[in-house]
């Protein structure tokens, strides 16, 4: 008797952690048919505008296999635009590098970072150090890298890692470029 | 080869999880008072985070992204670790007494320590594989322990120290953990090209 | 209803931050600028009265020996929602403060509350709870912030307010010393802060003590 009073119980423990569960589930996914297509579309965007800032004239996906630190290639009628995955200060930085049919660097933009604000998130600032920063890889061929590892590239102020990462990631969307011709 | 080594000292040196990511702060403040108390600690968390990183990985790969549910990740990690604690407690209490008299009273705390938690987070969104989820996990526990060790060794003297009376306790502790992580800020950077 | 004495439990007396100690990851991870602080501050209150009012209408339903389970589980979807309307609307908030959303479920603080407020009283009561002592989270959070920017950065109001949301300078470069917007900083402040806030609950207390003591 007593067995079998013991075992209704913790059926009535799991069923009841059962329905929480349950309706939790439900309001999630009420929540996420509504947020979905609104965070899809916000993604879309920031890579199309991404893909804008770096190549005039934009450009469409191509195939292509991720390779090290390449994640996606796009194709213009003016270059290519990369998107990149360096590993920044804290995780991984997703950025778009524009590269012209010569090797060129034509601009870099950055989509996603979680760098520490005030230092490496000046990378991403749309303020005169940000900007500069930016700027200066334009035109940049072959590989790049900053004046601390002997290279022509200024470091952010106290985020030379971060700095660094975003050299990794320009120097493989133009390997990547060279590879393509 | 790359991949591993530099995640085995991103999650123990450059990256630790405590002093630089601030994972686990918690136990971190509230375990530390005495070296062989924060040894257990260190252990239990290194344990469940390796098991965790497994599980989940698992989880999240033949269930969320089939199901269509990655929304749900949070939760279900959650409720992954939360069952992984105490199945973990009833196994070493029945097969490994000695074990579980060591780590025991660590183990209910480990759920809401958020080292274990963030650790299966990063996995997810960093895109590890299953050997490196798992490795991230154990190099992050390994990093956890010998974070809190130090500042247990450390914490034994300070808690001694002569220091105005509104620092006496948990500010002067940030304070001396402030110190710690300013050493190892000197491995930032450290990288294998 | 003594609305007063929980606001000023939540804000000073019993402040989840300095005098309770819990939260405390997220209270030095995300402490780099003012649009951190408030919005992780706010985050936090949205989920901390949320969980406590459906804690508290289902106090009776729950089983005790469940009770840990059931909460996770209601904070974790609480957890969620929020991040995914972040993502949604707030996007630059959701990136710059990352990983730390879905941590918010092990926030000890929204648990703290659950099983040790929220699981006893009533809705109304928990409600204010949650939001008093969100309140003195988002405070805390936001002194940890204006000091970090203030000597790390040597700016005011990061991501919300100044040229490109970059702030207001106020220390001019290259005086600001990086360290403090660095994980060292983040320690050292919150330990000022914390003895600052102990000073300033004994000064409030001898003064109320003078003024019985006057009556």
């Amino acid at each position: 008797m007593k067995t079998e009073s013991n075992v209704m119980y913790i059926i009535r423990l799991a069923a009841i952690l059962l329905i929480i569960t349950s309706l939790v589930a439900a309001a999630l996914a009420g929540v996420n048919s509504i947020t979905a297509p609104v965070i899809a579309r916000l993604t879309a965007e920031k890579t199309q505008m991404a893909i804008e800032a770096v190549l005039p004239g934009g450009g469409e996906a191509i195939d292509f296999a991720p390779v090290d630190l390449v994640s996606k290639v796009y194709k213009g009628e003016n270059g290519y635009a990369i998107e990149v995955t360096p590993g920044g200060f804290d995780n991984t930085i997703t950025m778009m590098v524009g590269v012209d049919f010569e090797g060129k660097v034509l601009g870099i933009d950055i989509i996603k970072h979680t760098e520490t604000a005030g230092l490496g998130a000046v990378a991403d600032a749309e303020t005169p150090a940000g900007q500069n920063f930016r700027g200066q890889f334009v035109g940049t061929s072959g590989s790049v890298a900053v004046t601390k590892d002997g290279g022509a590239m200024d470091s952010i102020t106290g985020a030379t890692i971060t700095s660094r990462a975003i050299c990794d990631g320009v120097n493989a969307a133009l390997a990547c470029v060279a590879t393509l011709g | 080869m790359e991949a591993i080594l530099g995640i085995i000292i991103a999650a123990i040196l450059s990256q630790n999880f405590i002093l630089v990511k601030f994972y686990g702060i918690c136990p971190f403040m509230g375990v530390s008072k005495k070296i062989d108390t924060a040894l257990g600690m260190g252990m239990a968390v290194t344990f469940v985070m390796a098991i965790a990183s497994a599980a989940c990985w698992l989880v999240y790969e033949f269930l969320l992204i089939p199901l269509d549910l990655v929304y749900m990740q949070t939760v279900a990690f959650i409720l992954v670790i939360a069952s992984i604690v105490q199945f973990v407690e009833m196994a070493l209490k029945k097969y490994v007494p000695a074990l579980y008299k060591a780590l025991g009273v660590f183990l209910p705390l480990i759920t809401t320590n958020c080292a274990v938690l963030g650790v299966v987070l990063v996995n997810v969104q960093e895109g590890y594989d299953f050997l490196l989820s798992v490795l991230n996990g154990v190099a992050g526990g390994i990093g956890f322990t010998i974070a809190i060790v130090m500042f247990a060794s450390l914490r034994e003297r300070v808690d001694k120290s002569d220091c105005p009376e509104s620092f006496k306790g948990y500010p002067l502790t940030l304070i001396a953990a402030g110190l710690l992580a300013l050493a190892f800020m000197g491995f930032s950077g450290l990288s294998i090209t | 209803m003594n609305f007063k004495k929980q606001f000023k439990e939540g804000l000073l007396t019993k402040n989840p931050v300095t005098v309770q100690l819990l939260g405390m990851c997220s209270t030095l991870a995300i402490t780099t600028s003012l649009f951190n602080g408030i919005g992780m501050g706010l985050a936090v209150t949205v989920i901390t009265i949320c969980s406590n009012v459906l804690i508290s209408a289902l106090r009776k339903v729950i089983p005790s020996q469940v009770r840990i389970a059931a909460y996770i589980t209601i904070i974790a979807g609480f957890v969620t929602m929020v991040d995914l309307f972040l993502q949604a609307y707030i996007p630059a908030l959701a990136a710059s403060l990352g990983v730390f959303i879905p941590l918010i479920v092990v926030n000890c603080m929204v648990l703290g509350r659950a099983e040790g407020f929220a699981s006893k009283r009533g809705i109304l009561e928990s409600a204010v709870d949650g939001l008093c002592q969100g309140i003195g989270y988002t405070v805390a959070l936001v002194v940890v912030c204006v000091i970090r920017e203030l000597l790390g950065n040597g700016t005011f109001g990061g991501g919300l307010l100044g040229p490109g949301g970059a702030g207001i300078q106020i220390i001019p470069q290259p005086f600001p010393a990086m360290q403090i917007v660095m994980p060292v900083g983040g320690f050292l402040v919150l330990g000022f802060v914390l003895a600052g806030s102990d000073k300033l609950m004994k000064y409030l207390e001898k003064k109320s003590k003078k003024k019985e003591a006057a009556k």
